[in-house]
């Protein structure tokens, strides 16, 4: 029932503190969380700022300078067409920031809203929600990404196409932006099950705890008690979610970018950097370790921040 | 004559399962007058916390209470709308649950759950819920008032947390405390400080009470009537003393002598009912103790007792039993 002592002392030494700051103070003794952070701090700092601050072009081309190896002026060296390396990984994680960000932001809020109404309505929505979830999930992502990917494709190409003979208005002949809907939109399509059972086991878990039979006792209205008894307990795992869900969109856009579903050349993407390193890595391996490594180390940093948040959302867990 | 504050007749609650409706209440009548601390003693699933849920219009999914009335201050709760019924909840009647280490929100603090209520019922600001809030956990004997308002439940051992539901429960000033096992989680010692405070408490604030419990030995000082629950029926209800005293129901008995008694004869063996109660759906045809009642006689098993009151006594003494008046006369 409970992991203390029903006997422990009142403690009087501590200050009382608020539950996020309790939180941060709980996170920031974490040694890896706090690198972790760091590291995604100067990452996100690198996707808003970076493309401004690279030496050279993403896109401009150097034909004299093809394939070279790391060196002073190219610190991840030049691919084979001249670009210049750490300039792309630069803008790659641009590009990594923006799928992660709004991929995991539309997965997640279809997620909660689906995964709470289906807690608290039960019945035939509830079913059809799960049955959805389930469904969804017991198809392997890589296949049901192809088969979204093909389906929504054909669709949206007619449907920009329309708009464009209507407005005449280049934006919607825009490749780029009928790719990134497409990743966006395939990718946001599988991810959102596995949030919607968290959030729906949590309100299924939380509605029937005695807190909240003591709030109802209370009388305290639904909304209330819906807004400060069971979402704020929903929140934490919801929370640890998110983090790791950010680091898995990014290895998702890779691995969709390999199938060459994901985000396309010129634009780069660290997924399309490692799909094309790979076809050159025993003779060109920074093309491929460059891109590769970054990636590794930001879903590492990603999984150990929700690590840590983990510990320090659970204000019962702490020591 | 005191004052009807709440008088339950003849509630009846169903649960739905599979195999149909099954009955986990059974008829219960209870009463409490004002400024009065009735103790509702019974084995634990003899219904004792559904029958306090029903009267708030708290039963859980699938649980109904299919008949009977419960009279509060004159009003018929089980007949109120939802809307009505949520002021008289934590506003006329406060609650205080079994489990300190689960009924308080983890994520909230003391004072601000402390706070809820005042500001729901009664429309307090932030400042005035605050300072009264204050001053409900100084009533509840938490030292450290002021600070513990900032506290998170987690850093309050289990017996302050239960002051502070006490305090919850108290906020508004209700007519009547419903203290369901208070002290069920708690050590030994915590539970008679808690006692204590109650009793304290009531003296001061003249609330009515009505505690529940499975420890008959808990409340004997507590309680000023008694009423002994049995697979979800009433069966003896009797003002505390005369109870301990001059027990009549055989089951009453049963749980009287399987106290033990600290300073009783070396060797006294502690006595104990055997057998169990009728789960729910599987209520014998007559008396729900019969199969388990050494007095039983045929009439026992087929017709079902009324709880009526003691012959030849001058203090209201209601007993459900056929055999308790002709075993009194024949001792
Ligand atoms: N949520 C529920 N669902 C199904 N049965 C329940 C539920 N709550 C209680 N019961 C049943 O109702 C009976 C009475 O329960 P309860 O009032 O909690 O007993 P007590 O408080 O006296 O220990 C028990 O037999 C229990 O099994
Ligand atoms: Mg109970």
């Amino acid at each position: 029932m409970t992991t203390q002592p029903a006997t422990a002392p009142l403690r009087d030494d501590e200050p009382p503190v608020n539950l996020w700051r309790d939180a941060w103070a709980r996170l920031s003794r974490n040694r890896l969380a706090v690198l972790s952070l760091a590291i995604i701090g100067l990452l996100a700092f690198v996707a808003v700022f970076g493309p401004w601050l690279t030496p050279f072009d993403f896109l401009s081309q150097n034909l004299d300078a093809r394939n070279l190896s790391p060196n002073w002026v190219h610190l991840f060296g030049t691919d084979e067409l001249g670009r210049d390396v750490f300039s792309r990984v630069v803008y790659g994680t641009r590009t990594a920031f923006v799928v992660a960000i709004v991929v995991t932001g539309i997965a997640a809020t279809l997620g909660v809203i689906l995964g709470a109404l289906a807690g608290y309505l039960g019945g035939p929505f509830d079913r059809f929600v799960m049955w959805f979830t389930d469904t969804t999930m017991s198809v392997p992502q890589l296949l049901l990404v192809v088969v979204i990917n093909a389906s929504l494709k054909p669709p949206l190409v007619n449907f920009m196409e329309a708009q464009y003979e209507a407005t005449k208005n280049g934006f919607f002949r825009n490749a780029i932006i009928i790719d990134f809907v497409l990743v966006f939109g395939s990718m946001a399509l599988i991810l959102w099950p596995p949030y919607a059972r968290l959030i729906r086991a949590q309100v299924l878990s939380i509605r029937s705890r005695p807190y909240v039979t003591a709030a109802r006792a209370l009388g305290l209205t639904t909304p209330i008690i819906i807004a400060r008894y069971i979402i704020p307990n929903a929140i934490g795992p919801l929370i640890v979610a998110i983090s790791a869900g950010l680091g898995n969109a990014m290895v998702l856009e890779s691995a969709f970018s390999f199938l060459g579903v994901g985000v396309n050349p010129p634009i780069p993407s660290w997924g399309n950097m490692i799909s094309d390193g790979l076809q050159v890595w025993r003779n060109h391996a920074h093309l491929l370790a460059a891109p590769a490594i970054v990636l590794g180390v930001a879903t590492i940093a990603f999984s150990f921040l929700g690590d840590g948040l983990n510990d320090a959302l659970n204000p019962r867990g702490r020591k | 004559m005191s004052e009807r504050l709440l008088d339950v007749r003849d509630l009846k609650i169903e649960i739905d399962t599979r195999r149909g409706r099954a009955v986990v209440v059974d008829g219960i009548d209870l009463h409490v007058d004002k400024g009065e601390t009735l103790g509702v003693v019974g084995e634990s699933g003899c219904g004792k916390s559904l029958t306090m849920l029903s009267l708030v219009g708290l039963l859980p999914n699938r649980i109904h209470t299919t008949g009977g009335s419960a009279h509060f201050a004159g009003t018929d709760l089980l007949r109120m709308q939802p809307a009505e019924l949520r002021a008289v909840r934590g506003g006329r009647i406060g609650f205080v649950f079994q489990d300190p280490m689960t009924s308080l929100n983890p994520v909230m603090r003391i004072g601000d759950q402390l706070m809820e209520s005042l500001r729901q019922h009664k429309r307090l600001d932030k400042a005035a819920a605050r300072q009264r809030a204050g001053e409900l956990l100084k009533l509840v004997g938490i030292p450290g008032a002021e600070q513990r308002l900032e506290s998170f439940p987690h850093e309050l051992s289990g017996g302050m947390r239960q002051r502070v539901m006490i305090a919850i429960g108290l906020a508004c000033d209700p007519d009547l405390l419903i203290a369901d096992e208070p002290t069920t989680a708690l050590d030994v010692t915590i539970q008679a400080q808690i006692v204590e405070l109650v009793k304290g408490l009531k003296q001061r604030l003249g609330m009515s009470v009505v505690w529940i419990t499975h420890d008959l030995a808990l409340i004997a000082g507590l309680a000023d009537r008694i009423a002994v629950l049995y697979a979800g029926t009433v069966v003896e209800d009797a003002p505390a003393e005369l109870l301990f005293r001059d027990p009549a129901h055989p089951y009453t008995r049963g749980l009287l002598a399987s106290i033990p008694r600290l300073h009783g004869e070396d060797g006294a063996r502690l006595s104990s009912i055997g057998g169990t109660p009728p789960e729910p759906g599987r209520r014998p045809q007559g008396c729900p103790f019969a199969p388990r009642c050494p007095l039983a006689e045929a009439m026992c098993h087929d017709i079902v007792p009324a709880l009526a009151p003691l012959r030849g006594v001058a203090t209201p003494h209601r007993v459900a039993c056929h055999v308790a008046n002709r075993v009194r006369e024949a001792a």
